[in-house]
Formats: structure tokens, sequence, C-alpha cells
């Protein structure tokens, strides 16, 4: 009395969806000509040749020249733009005369890639302009070329990216979404598939055909699901490490195993969830906690080590941490194998979770004593 | 209506009682109903608190680096005392060679590596251009964020001093020499959230979303039920005197409307309240943005509830939705980056533009003018979800009056043969 779209849904479907919209939705990497705006009191040479400068940059754009401040807050409010900058009056007589004109410049923090990214590209743009002006007094002044580059700026930072040369947000965001999304479906289909035995009260039957034995009958029902889930998840690989160009470090054959003993990790929390608690209702509540929460917990939004100790030690129970740090050191970085062993026994330990409640389960399956009692009306 | 009645008042005051009736029903099988409840009040009560503890430190602070200090001069041990002192980082260890850093990096132990070169104190000396190298990793955001910010504001404020010092070996006077350094003052004014705290990013979007996702699936588990408990399947029971589609839709979305009205007042009202997250919008302008968002999420659950077969289909086929949503909305990709296939896909659900104009009107300060685009939206979206569910409601009535209707002039047995077989 189970529709059979629910399963091709879940196991195939959505899935597949996700994946197609993750890997579509950040195709640039980097978010590009963002709507900025500029507010120009002085309305001289100067600050027009400023303005012109500020559009340069591929990260924003300026798509409108607003007449106040009050004007250009209004539009950031709004959403039109994410940032702007204030061009003051008399700033062109202000440079000249050497009285320090004061530029400022506002963005949207409220959120996170958006604000950062602006902060960074204003703040860039902004100095280099200061820098230009430097640079016209200094030769105004008789310094050489040569002198005044090392002058301007006698320090420099040079930043480099360690192992993973690519400054791409979608590798980062998409590589641990897609995990994360299919966890929540392995875990509400491994408990719904059991515990759907249990309601319907059909768990006798399924007991009988593997001879009694829980082992048998846990293997016959979830090995469909392994396969179905570990070609699901080796598609996600194909999109990633093929189509979308993430450099990967590992044979196929390392890929393929992580991968099923993901699969294999969250079967067996699924299977420990409907065990704990064999009515369906609420192992699959509990399930869908969990499995929501390992978003939050994986680290890959805040940082584990910067969360109160508490969360650190839970953040351990969620595979998918492991399964990230194993992408981010082995599969990523190519650190060799030594630095990610502890992160594989972490997830083999997930496989022995079942043996804790597997006398639970059994017992609920013979005396389906956690049947809801529903009134037909 | 098919009879006709003369007296228009009598059957407005008679659908009023119905759907008073509907709604009290509502009430009463979800508050039977143990999973439902945990559902829709223990999520919402629980998870912006958890939420809130587990980003209490909001940014990251001190991160570990090593600095590879080849200069070992007294002006490298201060630029390292420097970059101490500063919030964001803590030097973790000082080893002698990048070799013995990328070890400790691989470990884990530190998450940055900064590089002072050899020649750091001659170039100083001799008015040269120095590099320092700073090795970040992109793995995680903030880390890197910080690593960044904490490097580049020393290096600036260095080189400003010696630039400012080398001036005035030249005979100029600390304020010309200040202004040649310096020509532009730039003020910098984040807004929304000054000080890039991570709950500030994230919970006022999760808020949003928690209400949207546990009352679209409860509304699916009350429907599922409801289809398991009648016979024959049907979300509308066979048995009972016939109900208006208009009363059914109505009572229905009144009763999660004014449960979900009181938990509001608890996840806008206390939570932001107690954690400290900005809260810029006055009452009126909440709920000028929360009551459509409220309807048009109720219509829409309605309107999908019935596909949902099972008590378990919703929570199945709708619980990973929240992930997409979450960049659907537009606060994690910037908008201005979207394909317009997304962006016609962010306009299908309630959440994308509730959590948008929840931050704006929140964080922002933005009025009821500046939000009009997503409360607009919200109220299409009532207007069209209403629709549509009283169009699905409609057909589940007439498809429960047609059954009742063949079953009528069945004899008994034959109901009893067809029950069995269903």
């Amino acid at each position: 009395m189970t529709s059979r779209s629910l399963y091709f849904l879940v196991v195939l479907v959505f899935p597949l969806l996700g994946i197609l919209f993750f890997s579509s939705l950040m195709k640039q990497g980097v978010p590009t000509r963002m709507p900025i705006g500029i507010v120009d009191l002085d309305q001289t040479a100067t600050s027009r040749k400023i303005a012109r400068n500020i559009d340069v940059t591929p990260l924003s754009k300026v798509t409108m020249s607003l007449q106040s401040e009050n004007e250009a807050m209004s539009q950031l409010r709004t959403g039109n733009i994410y940032g702007f900058v204030i061009l003051p009056e008399n700033l062109q007589a202000d440079l000249m005369a050497s009285r320090q004109p004061v530029i400022s410049y506002y963005y949207q923090n409220g959120f996170l890639i958006a604000g950062g990214l602006m902060q960074n590209d204003l703040t860039l743009i902004l100095h280099t302009l200061s820098g230009g002006i430097n640079i016209q007094k200094r030769e105004a002044m008789g310094q050489s070329k040569d002198f005044i580059l090392s002058q301007v700026q006698p320090m420099q930072l040079n930043t480099h990216l360690l192992f993973n040369p690519v400054s791409n947000y979608s590798i980062y965001i998409t590589s641990i979404i897609l995990p994360i999304m299919l966890q929540i479906f392995i875990l509400l289909m491994t408990v719904y598939s059991i515990g759907i035995e249990i309601r319907e009260r059909t768990s006798h039957e399924w007991l009988h055909t593997a001879d009694k034995s829980i082992f048998i009958a846990l293997t016959g029902k979830l090995l469909p699901y392994t396969i179905l889930f570990f070609t699901v998840m080796m598609f996600q690989n194909f999109m990633l490490y093929k189509v979308m160009q993430i450099p990967v470090h590992t044979s196929i054959g390392w890929l393929m195993f992580i991968s099923f003993i993901f699969v294999l990790a969250y079967q067996a929390i699924g299977v420990f969830c409907i065990g704990l608690l064999p009515m369906m209702r609420h192992s699959l509540n509990l399930s869908a906690f969990y499995g929501i929460l390992a978003l939050t917990l994986c680290g890959f939004s805040f940082p584990v080590e910067s969360m109160p100790a508490v969360f650190q030690y839970w953040a351990d129970g969620f595979p998918v941490r492991h399964y990230m740090h194993i992408f981010q050191s082995q599969i990523l970085a190519d650190f060799g194998l030594s630095y990610a062993l502890f992160s594989y026994l972490s997830l083999l330990l997930f496989l022995l979770l079942p043996f804790t409640i597997i006398r639970r389960l059994k017992s609920a399956l013979i005396y389906q004593n956690f049947i809801e009692n529903m009134h037909k009306t | 209506m098919k009879n006709a009645n003369p007296n228009l008042s009598a059957q407005i005051r008679e659908g009023f009682g119905h759907m008073f009736q509907i709604w009290l029903r509502e009430f009463q099988l979800i508050f039977s109903d143990v999973g439902v409840m945990i559902l829709i009040f223990a999520v919402p009560l629980v998870y912006p608190v958890l939420y809130s503890f587990i980003y209490y430190p909001e940014v990251v602070r001190d991160l570990p680096v090593a600095v590879v200090d080849l200069s070992k001069s007294s002006e490298s041990r201060k630029f390292i005392r420097g970059l101490n002192a500063t919030p964001d980082l803590y030097i973790q260890s000082q080893p002698c060679s990048m070799e013995e850093a990328i070890r400790l990096f691989k470990k884990r132990d530190i998450r940055g590596i900064v590089q002072i070169p050899e020649t750091f104190s001659n170039d100083i000396a001799l008015k040269r251009q120095t590099t320092i190298s700073a090795y970040a990793d992109m793995e995680f955001f903030l880390y890197y964020k910080a690593l960044v910010t904490g490097v580049s504001f020393v290096t600036l404020e260095t080189g400003h001093q010696i630039q400012v010092s080398n001036l005035m070996q030249e005979g100029i006077s600390m304020h010309q020499a200040e202004i040649i350094a310096e020509p532009l003052k730039l003020v910098d004014n984040p807004m929304a959230n000054p000080s890039g705290g991570f709950a500030s990013y994230g919970i006022p979007a999760a808020l949003i979303l928690i209400i949207q996702q546990t009352l679209i699936i409860a509304i699916g588990i009350m429907a599922g039920t409801a289809r398991e408990r009648h016979t024959f399947g049907t979300l509308v029971p066979l048995d009972r005197r016939r109900m208006g589609t208009l009363r059914l839709v109505s009572g229905k979305s009144a009763a999660y409307f004014t449960i979900y009205a009181l938990l509001c007042v608890y996840m806008l009202g206390l939570i932001p309240k107690w954690f400290g997250y900005s809260r810029s919008a006055d009452f009126i302008e909440l709920l000028a943005l929360i009551t459509p968002f409220l309807l048009s999420s109720i219509f829409f659950g309605l309107t999908l509830s019935v596909l949902f077969k099972n008590r378990e289909s919703s929570m199945m086929l709708y619980l990973f939705s929240s992930i997409p949503l979450l960049f659907l909305s537009g606060i994690i990709w910037p908008l201005s980056n979207f394909s317009p296939l997304w962006l016609l896909v962010r306009e299908v659900f309630p959440s994308s533009n509730a959590m948008f104009g929840y931050i704006k009107m929140n964080s922002l300060g933005a009025s009821i003018f500046e939000t009009r685009k997503e409360i607009m939206s919200l109220w299409i979206q009532t207007g069209v979800y209403f629709l549509t569910a009283c169009f699905v409601y409609r057909y589940q009535v007439q498809f429960s009056q047609t059954l009742r209707k063949n079953l009528a002039h069945l004899p008994f047995r034959e109901i009893r043969r067809q029950f069995a077989n269903r």
C-alpha cells in the first residue's frame, strides 16, 4: 500500500535534481559584476575619473549613479545594489590643497559571500586610487619612478593558496553540500524501508523469507539501496570531478571505496534510528533532525574548532564531517593517506552502530509491539 | 452552491459555522498527533536555540598560524608581535623552515602560514620594498578570511609607518608625511552585520526556513494520515455532511495560522531578543511581511498535501528541499548572479522572498516600502496558492461525493467486499 513513485523519487529523481541544481547554480565559481552605486557630490574631472576607475574590477559593476547618501542607502536597503561609494563635495579642491578628503564606502554585510567580496573589492579599489594619488604627488616632488614604487608600498602582501590553488566558491560549497543532501535521502530511505515492514505488519513474512536471521533480512533489504545510492554518489563524483573539473588526487578505486563506506555508514545510522525507535513516525523525525543538523555540525559553514567545546565532540558523530576531511586532505590537497586515517577509522566505526540495537530491532519485528493505533473512520 | 438559498445571510452564517467546526476539528487532530506536535512545536522551539549556541562565538578569533621568520631581526620580531596582537590571529608556533610549517599544516595544528623573508630588515633599512607571504587554505572560508584580514592589517599598518618615517628622514614634517602617504581617508562602513558574526548571517534565514518547512511537512503529514485513516483512501471523509471547498480550505488554514502566529512571536520576537540579533524591524513591519508569508506557505502546503498518499510521504519528499531553498533565497549566492531559470524557480517558494525580506527589514532596517517587492510577491503567491488549494480540494471533495454516491445504493456486503480489496 505504499506508492512505488515514492521510492523512485527519493532514491533517484530528487538526488539527481539536487546534483544538477547545485552544479548549475554557482557555475561561475566566483560572483561577478555585482551591482554597486556611486554618489558623486563633487562632479569634477577628478571625481569622475575616480568613478570610472571604480567600475573596472570584474567583481562589481556601477549600475547606479545617485544624488545623495539617503537615496543610495535606500537603494541598498531595497536590495538593488550591494554597496556604494560616496565621493564628497570639494574632493578635487581638497586633494589639490592636501587636506585629506574622506571617502566613505558602504556595503551590505548581511550576506556572507557578497559582504566579504564587496569589502575586499571596494577596499582594494580605493587603496589603489589612494596609492595612485600618492605616486602623482611624489612625481611632482621629483622622485624617480623606481624609488616611488618602493616607497608607496614599502611592505607588500602576497597571498598564496596552499594545496588547492583554485579560489572558486562552487567547488568548496558543492563538494560538501551534495553529500549532505545525499545523506538525508539515505537516512530517510533506510528508516522508511524497514519501518514500513513494522507498520504494515509484514515484518513476520520478511523475517521468515530470511530464515529468521535478522542479518540476512537486513542485508537483503538494504543491499539494493546500497547499490542505488552508491551509483548516485558515483554520478555525483562524476559531476564534481569530471564536469565541474574539481582537481582530484586519488584513483577511481579510492573514490569508489570512500563513496561505498559513506553510503554504508549512513545506512548503519538509519538502522540504528529505526532500531532505537521502532515506531516509524518517531524514527523518521529523529533521522530528519539528525540529517538536517549535519549541515551545521559538519563544520563547513562555521568551523567546528571555533564552536563551543560540547559541539566539537558532537560534530564527530556525523560521517559527513569525516567525509569532508577525507575530501579536503586526501582528494583535493593530496596530503597522503596517513593524514586522513583517523577519518577513515571513524567512518568505519559507524558500521558497528547497528549491532547495539540489533536485538531490539529483531524483537520489534517479531512482536510488532510498536504499531501506532489508527482508528478507521 | 447547488441549492440556492434565498437567505444569503443565513448561508454565510452557516458557512462560518462550518469553517469554525473544521478549524476546531483540525486543532483536535493536530493536538492528538504526537508526531506532528513534535514537528510543529519541538522543532521551532529547539532549533533556533541550538543554532544560536552552536554559532555563539560568531566569528573566528585567534586562528592558530605558524610564522616562518627567516629574518630573525628586531624588525621581524616586532612584526610578529603585531600579528599576535590582532584578534584574528594567534601565533601557535615559529618553525624554522617552510617544510616544517607545512607538516604542521597537514596535521591541522595550524591553519595558515606567514613567511617573513630573509631580507626583511635589510629591505627596510635600504628603503626597498619587502614582501610578506601568507599561505592560506580556501577549504574554510572563515579561516581564509581571518588570516587575510589579520595579516593585511598588520602589513598595511607597518608599511604606513615605514613610509611616513622615510618621508620624515627627507625633512618633511610629520603632518605632511601623513598626507602624502594617505592622500585620501577611507572609511569602511559594513551595513547590516557590522561585526560579520556568523549567527547574524545564518540564524535569521534559518528561522524563516524552519517556519515554512515544518508547516508544509506538518500539513502533508496530516493529509497523508487522513488518507490512511479514511476508508477508501480519500482525503476528504465520506461519511460527513458535505463541506464546501472554501470552508474546508479556510477552516484548515485558520488552524495552522493561529498556531504559527504564536510560534512567530517566539521565533521572530523572543529569539532575536534573547540572543541579541539585530532587530531593526518594528512590529508593524514584521506583520506586513510575515502575514502573507504564513498565508502563502499554508496554501502552498495545502496544495501540495493532496500529493502525499501516506503519512511519511511529506517528510520523505520535502525535507531535503531545505538545503536548495537556503541557496535559492539569494542570501548565500548573490541574486545578481542567478540564471533566469533559477530566478523563476525561486519565485515558486514563499521562503525565498520571506528570507530575503526578513534580512532586509531586520538587519538593514528596510521599511515596508523598501521591501515592497518581496511583500508583493508573497501576496501574489498567497493568491495563486489559495486558488490552487481550493481547486485541488474541490476535486477531492467531488471525488469523495462521487464515491459515496456510487457506494450508496450498493448492498452492505458489496461495500465490505470493496473495502477488503482496497
